[in-house]
């Protein structure tokens, strides 16, 4: 006991002297649990706001009950009393058009219950203040239309119902949120119940009631209970969303927080346990010495774990806490336009409190006890007297299980079932890795053998030597080490939180498109738009939205136009299963059609097919010749424009796609063009523009991140460099002894500095690109976009991690400037 | 057998060193001055905390007197800026540690070589000095061994054949056989009188053991930091009482002896 109170005594007395690194591992301690509950925090809560975004209107609501005559209107008593029902909310539902300064703006018009409707998806006001008094000719509007045309609360704006100009009163600005999300163009208003009910002159009943249902209760089992209980040849009773296809959804596009995650994690352990592994072998002659004065070894490892365990309790006490801050912070820093934005709803689930903790203490305790365990297997004499030297591990079941790891880690996400692909990238992220580091030392060993007769060459004996010493260094191997999953960390999150960007912002990335005009336009129209100064290519394009069924399915949107190859460019169809050459040549002569994969799994059509086309009773017969995929068109299938003509007598385009010199100025002649005929006319950059301004503040939180663990990666490093100073100290000084100069110190601790880290970026780099690859993989059976792999992001964080390494070098060149030799090479 | 020439290969005027502790100041070294011949093999013994190692740093430029010089082949060394200090070191010295101070990552060749490859010299030009000094410690089959593959005694000849490899002046050994069992510390220090035999080199050990004292050409007892017998030592060993048998260091090169 006795014994047990000096070791205590000596600790705290280590923790006052050597102040910079404790203080450097509790930091690195709390940065990884703060950083991994915030990751995960704010991963959840992403996810969850993806999917409010996805539900848009509807909120909770999940199913949604009609009649399937329109005319009659469906009244809530229509709906049988049942358990499985939480809330039925009825909607009047009617639409308008806005116009103003050339811009026309679709507008669906809703009416409900605000009592009710805020059940299902509550309304929120700009102001903060809940509805009062909402009736007559009043209107709420998002604040994303509102302060698109410059419009205030109270003020008066007409717009088109019917053909005819109403007037309404503004009452409120709500933010663009809950009822007013929506996936697709245009805006939603609210109105008083009465109002719209006059309006679209539907005096009794609703358009549509949607049901939430009861706490407990699947929408499956609701959807099924609902059609026993009522007359379905009267009912249409759909699920509103497919609630799987959102949850997958929302994953992809919080899929960096949860890389964050990952790394951080990585991170940490790596951090932790090296820190751990230096301030044991540091200690290792005052083991020694409490050893041979009678400490037992047991006494001697609780010690040490309780010293483990307060800085992991210290980290998880803290760090959650400060996470929490940090996390409202972040949260907050969408302030500002927290009001007119998606309100990010925070959710803190038991998992991202418990699993930081356990972290914090799991990886700290084991951390700990694993150098020491291996410390208390020497011999006492060889500790006290200072003679352990880290034993070098060139093992080849090491290397070979590193090599097999990676090989498994490349194939596996590549052969995995669908069912098994985030399983597999999972392991895939991990064994490479961890293939990684267990082979460091083997590429390590191999560059630096180049190195030392290249480097000779160039910087003679000191060039030799600064490879020489990167071989069969374990410092330097763990060095690269954390510098490679740092600097891997930083590639894969931005590299993914780069796509995930722009692949909520930018719908036409990778399409050859400036402008996009939408109305009814004729021959002469085309041909006036032809002619307009600068523009390049000009599409016009027929569109039928829920007129023609294919082989009995309504086709919500055809398409036809006469030149699928600009087609297919402007519109950046992606024909994943292959199209060949001669179905371009072919697809103007016959009844082709193209149809996109949603439709095809939608209809069960497949490639080769020859379907029915119906239009107003006649059909005709069609030849699939490919399925496309596309984020730039609604199109669910596209036909040649000459049988579009034939077949369904199209005579009005609808849409024109161009390019132009100066696509501004093209879409504002457009809209003179159109004059008082509604249209809507935008350039693809003012439509990002717009939509960027949406979600913005939505993806701040990524950039944050990204700094943060940068943030821990730098921590990381510094601590790594110290640790190595204060294992090479006495290498230095052995060195100096032999006739080592300063000048001669600095070229090889510089050169060092430089080959590590050029080694750790290398390996950086082309880890970081395979784990691209497998991220992409997982993902992408989903996403019809391809990642855009910048040289300049790879080569950016190369360099970085080599200057932090060069910048890392410095502190041990000033500080075995001022070292005493004696004093090193005499072992006290 | 060589002979002595009369050159003198290291020289101390007076060396003064003083530590700071708290306010005052240790005085450990205190006016110590010696000249040691080229090809003389001298022990230094003294009581433990006598100033044996401390004297023995400043003679080879590891550290640097209070005050006082110290003239190695005629030049004074006390007064050198690193760089020049450095090359005096890997080109004029050599040191042995009782702890041997071997590169762990380095192995037995790299180890030898390093001295050279600091002072720029072609590694390969050097290949059959470096087999010579191989053979001469015995490990010409563990060359690539690294130095925890080796005994303590093995290291210690790596050590000793590292600061051979530049052909030092003068070779100075603090303690080198304080670490290793009688049997391998006599092997050192035979490996040490050889080479001061045949080759003529200058040597200079500090050592608590008699044993190896008695290898010596000379011996210089240090207390309480001042020379006390600059000749045989005789007295101390008598006094000290761990000494046995007749003294016969002088007997051995009795006739090379020379007086400082
Ligand atoms: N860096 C230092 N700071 C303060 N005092 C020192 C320092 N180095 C040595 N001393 C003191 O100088 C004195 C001589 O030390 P030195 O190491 O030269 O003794 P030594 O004769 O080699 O002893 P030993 O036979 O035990 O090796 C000792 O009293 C020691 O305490
Ligand atoms: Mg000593």
């Amino acid at each position: 006991m006795f014994i047990l109170t000096i070791i205590l005594k000596y600790i705290l007395t280590n923790l006052k002297e050597h102040k910079l690194r404790t203080s450097v591992m509790l930091l690195s301690i709390l940065l990884s649990t703060i950083l991994l509950f915030v990751s995960l925090s704010i991963g959840a809560s992403y996810e969850s706001a993806q999917k409010k975004m996805a539900r848009g209107m509807t909120g909770s609501a999940t199913i949604s009950v009609t009649t399937k005559d329109s005319a009659t209107g469906i009244s809530l008593d229509d709906i049988p009393d049942l358990p499985e029902i939480g809330v039925k909310v009825g909607i009047i539902t009617g639409s308008a058009i806005y116009h103003k300064e050339g811009y026309y703006e679709s507008m669906d018009l809703i009416a409900a219950e605000i009592k009710a409707l805020n059940q299902i998806n509550k309304l929120r006001l700009v102001n903060g203040e809940e509805i009062t008094d909402f009736s007559g000719n009043q209107v709420i509007l998002p604040d994303r239309f509102t302060s698109k045309f410059s419009i205030e609360k109270g003020d008066l704006i007409t717009l088109q119902v019917k053909g005819m100009p109403v007037t309404f009163e503004v009452g409120e600005i709500a933010a663009y949120d809950t009822i007013f999300l929506r996936q697709t163009r245009g805006t939603t208003a609210l109105f008083p119940l009465d109002t719209l009910r006059k309006l679209v002159s539907q005096t009794d009943g609703y358009n549509e009631i949607l049901i939430e249902p009861a706490k407990g209760v699947t929408t499956a089992e609701l959807k099924n209970a609902l059609q026993n209980n009522m007359p379905n040849h009267i009912y249409d009773i759909s699920e509103i969303v497919n609630e799987a296809q959102i949850a997958a959804d929302a994953r992809q596009k919080s899929m960096p927080f949860f890389l964050i995650s990952f790394f951080a994690l990585t991170i940490s352990v790596f951090i932790i346990y090296s820190s751990y592994k230096v301030v044991t072998l540091d200690r290792l002659p005052i083991i020694g010495t409490f050893r041979s004065i009678g400490a037992t070894e047991k006494e001697v490892t609780k010690v040490f774990l309780f010293e483990s365990l307060i800085y992991g309790l210290l980290g998880g006490l803290f760090g959650i806490p400060i996470g929490m801050l940090i996390l409202k912070f972040i949260l907050r820093g969408i302030g500002k336009t927290l009001s007119n934005g998606i309100e990010i709803p925070v959710i803190i689930s038991p998992l991202s409190i418990i699993l930081p903790f356990a972290v914090a203490m799991v990886v700290s305790i084991s951390s700990s006890w694993l150098p020491i365990r291996r410390a208390s297997r020497l011999p006492i004499k060889d500790i006290v007297l200072g003679r352990v030297d880290e034993k070098h591990v060139s093992n080849k079941a090491t290397i070979l299980i590193g090599i097999v790891l990676f090989i498994i880690s490349i194939i596996l996400p590549r052969i995995a079932p669908k069912s098994m692909l985030y399983p597999a990238g999972g392991f895939s992220l991990l064994g490479l890795i961890t293939a990684a580091i267990l082979n460091i030392p083997l590429i390590t060993n191999l560059i630096s053998s180049g190195m030392e007769r290249l480097y000779e060459v160039i910087f003679k004996g000191e060039g030799k030597l600064s490879a020489r010493n990167i071989r069969d260094n374990k410092n330097v191997t763990q060095n690269i080490a954390l510098l490679f999953i740092s600097l891997s960390a930083v590639i894969v999150i931005s590299v993914v939180g780069n796509f995930v960007t722009t692949y909520i912002i930018d719908v036409f990335h990778g399409a050859e498109l400036d402008g996009l005009a939408n109305g009814d336009m004729d021959q002469s129209f085309v041909e006036k738009v032809r002619n307009m100064d600068g523009i390049k290519k000009i599409l016009p394009i027929y569109i039928m939205e829920n007129s023609v069924q294919a082989n009995r399915n309504n086709l919500i949107r055809l398409e036809a136009t006469d030149n699928l190859d600009w087609y297919s460019s402007m519109f950046a169809l992606n024909y994943s299963n292959g199209l060949l050459e001669q179905a371009f040549y072919e697809f103007h002569h016959e009844r082709n059609i193209l149809l996109s994969e949603n439709c095809m799994d939608r209809t069960g059509i497949s490639v080769n097919d020859i379907i029915s086309l119906s239009y107003n009773g006649m059909e005709y017969r069609y030849r699939v010749i490919g399925s496309f995929k596309s984020r730039a068109t609604d199109a669910e299938a596209v036909i040649p424009s000459y049988y579009a003509t034939q077949d369904f007598g199209m005579q009005t385009y609808k849409l024109l796609a161009y390019t132009a010199v100066d696509p501004e100025a093209i879409i504002i002649q457009i809209r003179d063009l159109f004059g008082e005929t509604p249209n809507w006319s935008r350039t693809v950059k003012e439509f990002t523009t717009d939509a960027l301004a949406t979600v913005e503040a939505f993806l701040q939180p990524m950039h944050s991140m990204t700094w943060l663990i940068l943030l821990l990666a730098t921590v990381g490093v510094i601590n790594n460099l110290l640790i190595n100073y204060i294992q090479k100290r006495r290498s230095i000084a052995m060195y100096k002894s032999v006739g080592l100069s300063n000048r001669q110190n600095i070229q090889i601790t510089l050169l060092e500095g430089f080959s590590s880290g050029l080694i750790g970026a290398v390996i950086a780099v082309f880890v970081s690109y395979l784990e691209i690859q497998t991220i992409f993989l997982v993902a992408g059976p989903k996403i019809t976009m391809v990642p855009e792999l910048k040289h300049s992001t790879f080569i950016l964080a190369g360099i970085a991690g080599i200057v932090i390494n060069l910048i890392g070098s410095v502190a041990p060149i000033l500080k075995s400037h001022q070292m005493k030799l004696v004093e090193e090479i005499k072992f006290e | 057998m060589k002979t002595l020439n009369s050159q003198v290969a290291i020289e101390g005027k007076n060396i003064v060193k003083y530590f700071p502790s708290g306010e005052t100041n240790t005085k450990v070294l205190q006016g110590i001055s010696l000249k040691i011949m080229q090809g003389e093999f001298i022990s230094i013994m003294g009581p433990s905390g006598s100033g044996k190692s401390t004297l023995l740093y400043i003679l080879s430029g590891l550290d640097s007197p209070t005050s006082g010089s110290v003239y190695i082949n005629g030049t004074d060394i006390s007064h050198f800026q690193d760089e020049k200090m450095s090359r005096m070191r890997r080109q004029q010295v050599g040191f042995v540690f009782q702890f041997y101070n071997l590169i762990p990552n380095l192995n037995v060749e790299e180890n030898i070589m390093l001295p050279l490859l600091l002072d720029g010299k072609k590694i390969r030009d050097y290949r059959k000095q470096l087999d010579h000094i191989l053979q001469m410690v015995g490990l010409l089959n563990r060359r690539k061994h690294t130095p925890r593959q080796l005994s303590g005694g093995q290291q210690q000849r790596v050590a000793i054949a590292r600061a051979l490899i530049t052909n030092p002046q003068i070779l100075f050994a603090d303690e080198p056989t304080g670490n290793l069992d009688s049997k391998t510390g006599l092997e050192i220090i035979n490996l040490l009188k050889t080479i001061n035999h045949e080759y003529g080199q200058t040597i200079i050990m500090v050592t608590h053991s008699p044993e190896a004292a008695k290898s010596s050409n000379r011996i210089i007892i240090i207390q309480d930091g001042l020379i006390i017998d600059n000749e045989s030592g005789a007295s101390y060993l008598q006094s000290s009482n761990i000494y046995s048998p007749p003294m016969s260091s002088g007997m051995f090169y009795g006739h090379e002896q020379h007086q400082a």
